[in-house]
């Protein structure tokens, strides 16, 4: 399985992620030397039905469902590129398109 | 000696380091280490780490210093809280004496991927320290500061501890809170300590560990307590898994080991060959899980609340993908495009599903051989001593091999660490112990009786 030049690009827009055209070709070469590296677990087998491991407690701990300030030693206005009026300011949206 | 004269020596230190050109550090300053002294100085000097200096990988938050991970898209950025791991240290006692270098965003084994600079091996500067928190692991090596905290995804403590020939340590999965740790892969990611002996390493993970509401990853078991070193080994049985001592194991590394391997029979282990056999798609799994769980967790650097912006012309699309393309290095970039390629639609199952399943088995090959009556393996760390800075940059899957030992048990959620063995042509090799979940104090304790009989800093061949 090979990743073209063309998947980097619509993968790269799912990811929100600016690549430039000349990057294109170094880019999509190190993919396909990664993709093709990590086919060798196809040496598996068929491994439906197999088993899943998960990390962690068995079960999600809950915590009371009551609101906790956060302890934040500078507001989000501080931090925030741009921040008016207790909103994060950015660039409006635009028309929505289907990377 | 008071927190005051300590943070003068460290200062010295940093200063003396920096000036060399090791490039360890990402910030620090007088003024914050004289800050920490005075409150470590008023405190009542029974904290179990009362005036210890601890460097911090700069993906942990501090509210005094800033926290970039190495990329320039947190450039500045200065946290509004203090990680869990930090609060704890400061409690007992311990200075916080600067951010330590790393790769970007943690994803590396050399700490050539940062993007304030790589950082040099403190014995020879044309090598690397290992990756990605090779910057916590030099500091230690050098003698800036006895202990650091590092963190591991798939190897990025045990790796650059074996290069640089300090002890580092990783946990089992939840011992540990990762509140405040910057997340790269969250299945995966633990914070892990460096010291320059088991002991001191120990100390600094006993005060980190035990639950914390603000981490539901944590288990519900108490805070570690350092161990004796046990006199003799006798009654305890060490796997050599085969599959770890391939043919074309580097002489000096080999050596290494076969040393150790010597001792741990003479104090009276038992030591046995064992098998992972899957072990080998270790690195391949990884690659899979970590990129995905990574190409998730840094969808919210987009430049919209903080970290700089990159200037785009036009609407809100415009502007995430110009500030993650420009503040994202290359090695970030690539993962984010594999995670994004092996979680997309038609993809799925081919790559993430297959990895998952990948990851069970591997899983299953270490309590396998734990249930036989197995009480903890013996490992080289790292297949080579610390390579050359830009051997391994081309290909990035050259470079992902370095972690070929030390990714299994992070699959696995299992404690592990990096012991110094002695040296090979003047450059550290290092041993792995990987112990059963939840089972650290076995692997100190053994890991303390095998660093008191064994010279590090002598020449294995």
């Amino acid at each position: 399985m090979s990743v073209t030049a063309k998947e980097v690009q619509h993968v790269a827009a799912l990811a929100e992620l600016a690549v430039e055209d000349a990057e294109l070709p170094a880019l999509t070469e190190q993919l396909n030397r990664i993709v093709g590296f990590v086919a060798q677990l196809t040496e598996l087998g068929d491994l439906e039905g197999a088993g899943r491991y998960v990390a962690g407690p068995e079960a999600t701990p809950l915590r009371p469902d009551v609101v906790a300030p956060a302890d934040l030693v500078r507001p989000p206005a501080e931090l925030a590129p741009e921040f008016i009026d207790g909103f994060f300011v950015v660039p409006k949206l635009g028309a929505l398109e289907e990377p | 000696m008071s927190a005051r004269a300590v943070a003068l020596e460290v200062e010295g230190r940093l200063a003396e380091l920096s000036a060399r050109g090791l490039n360890a550090t990402l910030s620090w300053s007088l003024a914050a280490l004289e800050a920490e002294a005075a409150r470590v100085d008023a405190m009542p000097g029974t904290g179990a780490l009362h005036g210890m200096p601890v460097a911090l990988k700069d993906n942990i938050v501090t509210t005094e210093l800033p926290t970039t991970c190495g990329s320039r898209i947190l450039e500045g950025y200065v946290s509004p809280f203090n990680a869990t791991a930090v609060n704890r240290l400061r409690a007992a006692g311990a200075l916080i004496a600067c951010k330590a270098n790393l790769d970007e965003f943690a994803m590396g084994s050399s700490t050539e991927h940062s993007a304030y600079g790589r950082v040099r091996h403190p014995l020879d500067p044309e090598r690397v320290p290992g990756g990605s928190s090779g910057g916590s692991a030099a500091l230690v090596a050098a003698g800036a500061v006895p202990a650091a905290l590092g963190s591991e995804t798939g190897g990025s403590v045990r790796q650059p501890a074996s290069f640089c020939g300090v002890v580092g340590v990783k946990s089992s999965y939840g011992r540990v809170s990762r509140y405040g740790l910057v997340a790269f892969g969250s299945s995966l990611d633990c914070i892990s300590t460096f010291g320059r002996s088991v002991a001191e390493a120990e100390r600094v993970l006993a005060v980190i560990s035990g639950p914390d509401p603000r981490d539901a990853t944590t288990l519900d078991r108490p805070p570690l307590l350092p161990v004796p070193a046990p006199a003799s080994l006798a009654g305890l049985t060490i796997g050599l898994p085969t599959e770890y001592f391939p043919a074309d194991l580097d002489p000096g590394v080999k050596a290494g080991c076969d040393r150790a391997i010597a001792l741990l029979r003479e104090l009276g282990a038992r030591v046995v060959a064992v098998s992972l056999p899957h072990s080998r798609y270790a690195v391949p799994t990884y690659y899979i899980i970590a990129p995905a769980e990574a190409a998730a967790n840094l969808a919210r650097f987009d430049g919209a609340r903080y970290g700089p912006r990159f200037p785009a012309d036009g609407d809100l699309r415009a502007l995430y993908r110009a500030t993650r393309g420009k503040g994202f290095g290359p090695e970030v970039r690539r993962r984010i495009l594999i995670g994004t390629y092996v979680l997309s639609a038609g993809y799925y199952s081919a790559y993430y599903g297959r990895a998952q399943a990948a990851r069970a088995r591997i899983v299953e090959d270490f309590r396998r051989v734990f249930a036989s009556g197995v009480d903890l393996l013996f490992t080289p760390t790292t297949p080579t001593t610390a390579f050359k800075a830009g051997e391994k940059t081309a290909d990035p899957v050259a470079m992902y091999l370095a972690d070929i030992f030390v990714c299994p048990a992070s699959l696995a959620g299992l404690p592990a660490m990096s012991l110094p063995l002695g040296r090979s042509g003047g450059l550290p090799v290092g041993g792995q112990l990987i112990a059963p979940g939840f089972e650290e104090a076995r692997m100190l304790a053994v890991a303390k009786t095998l660093e008191a009989q064994l010279d590090a800093l002598a020449e294995v061949r």
